[in-house]
């Protein structure tokens, strides 16, 4: 498993954020800054792309609460994709796929469509 | 509750069987011990997948047995042993007919689960609870059975997982 990395880029107006590694303790504070950077980047939807994920704890869990919540306050959509089936079914089990879209693939998810 | 009886770790070739409390025979086919520190919930983690695995679990429900060995083992890490390297996270794998068990002990003594407080994402995204106490949480929803007992110096965390969904 490979240590957490988070990359931003801009895609037809929204904020692509490419997460990989392992999201948890160790995930903090580089998702935290490029979050924030990616939260003054433009009004447009912030896209997390957890396909190179390898693994999410309960701490990471709490970290996309955390951003989720950030966004929120400044009226900032928060889409997902790339998520496997198991942390697809996480993301169900702790509610966050209702409050930031879940999609297959980043075109879906810049379009905004739901899967 | 049907506990699992206390053996000498087993070598490879000589998994042992035995019937214990109600009847039901007990099979251990690993036991090992790590150091209680941080990161090592991932190689727990992994060397009980891989025997779970072995069998017979496999797609989602492993999937799910992992992540709620991952979240036990870091609880007892965590809060249990304080991240004490000199203390040691105890790990058994074993199997009935019909489940792998797994149990988790560390030092902890009776009072080493962190509250039960159930996470309500809304409050949390309103600032009105802690962002963080997902794992309690996803170990109960991830795994058939949980269950904890203490022996006065040992908290032990049980985790069952039939093979079969909905046994």
């Amino acid at each position: 498993m490979n240590e957490f990395e988070a990359w931003l880029r801009m895609e037809g107006g929204a904020a692509v954020i490419d997460l990989s590694g392992l999201l948890d303790r160790s995930a903090e504070a580089a998702l935290g800054e490029v979050f924030g950077r990616a939260l003054a980047a433009g009004s447009g939807p912030i896209l997390l792309n957890f396909t190179a994920v390898d693994y999410i704890n309960s701490t990471g869990i709490a970290l996309i609460v955390g951003a989720l919540a950030r966004a929120r306050t400044i009226g900032r959509t928060v889409r997902a994709f790339g998520l496997s089936e198991h942390y697809r079914e996480i993301f169900t089990i702790t509610r966050l796929a209702d409050f930031m879209g879940i999609f297959d693939d980043e075109t879906a998810a810049v379009g905004g469509t739901a899967t | 509750m049907a506990l699992l009886r206390r053996r000498r770790k087993p070598e490879p070739s000589q998994e042992t069987a035995t019937p214990v409390g109600d009847g039901v025979a007990i099979t251990v086919h690993d036991e090992f011990a790590m150091p209680s520190a941080e990161g090592n919930e991932r190689a727990v983690m992994e060397r009980v997948a891989a025997t779970a695995a072995r069998l017979g679990l496999s797609g989602a429900r492993l999937e799910r047995l992992k992540t709620a060995v991952a979240e036990t083992a870091m609880n007892a890490i965590e809060h249990g042993n304080h991240c004490d390297p000199d203390l040691p996270l105890e790990v058994q794998v074993a199997s009935t007919a019909g489940s792998v068990v797994v149990r988790i002990a560390d030092r902890g003594g009776a009072n080493t689960m962190p509250p039960a407080e159930l996470p309500d994402l809304e409050a949390k995204l309103a600032g009105e609870q802690n962002p963080r106490g997902w794992g309690l949480f996803l170990i109960e929803k991830m795994v058939d059975e949980m269950r904890t007992n203490s022996d006065g110096v040992r908290h032990i965390v049980e985790l069952v997982m039939h093979r079969e969904e909905g046994r």
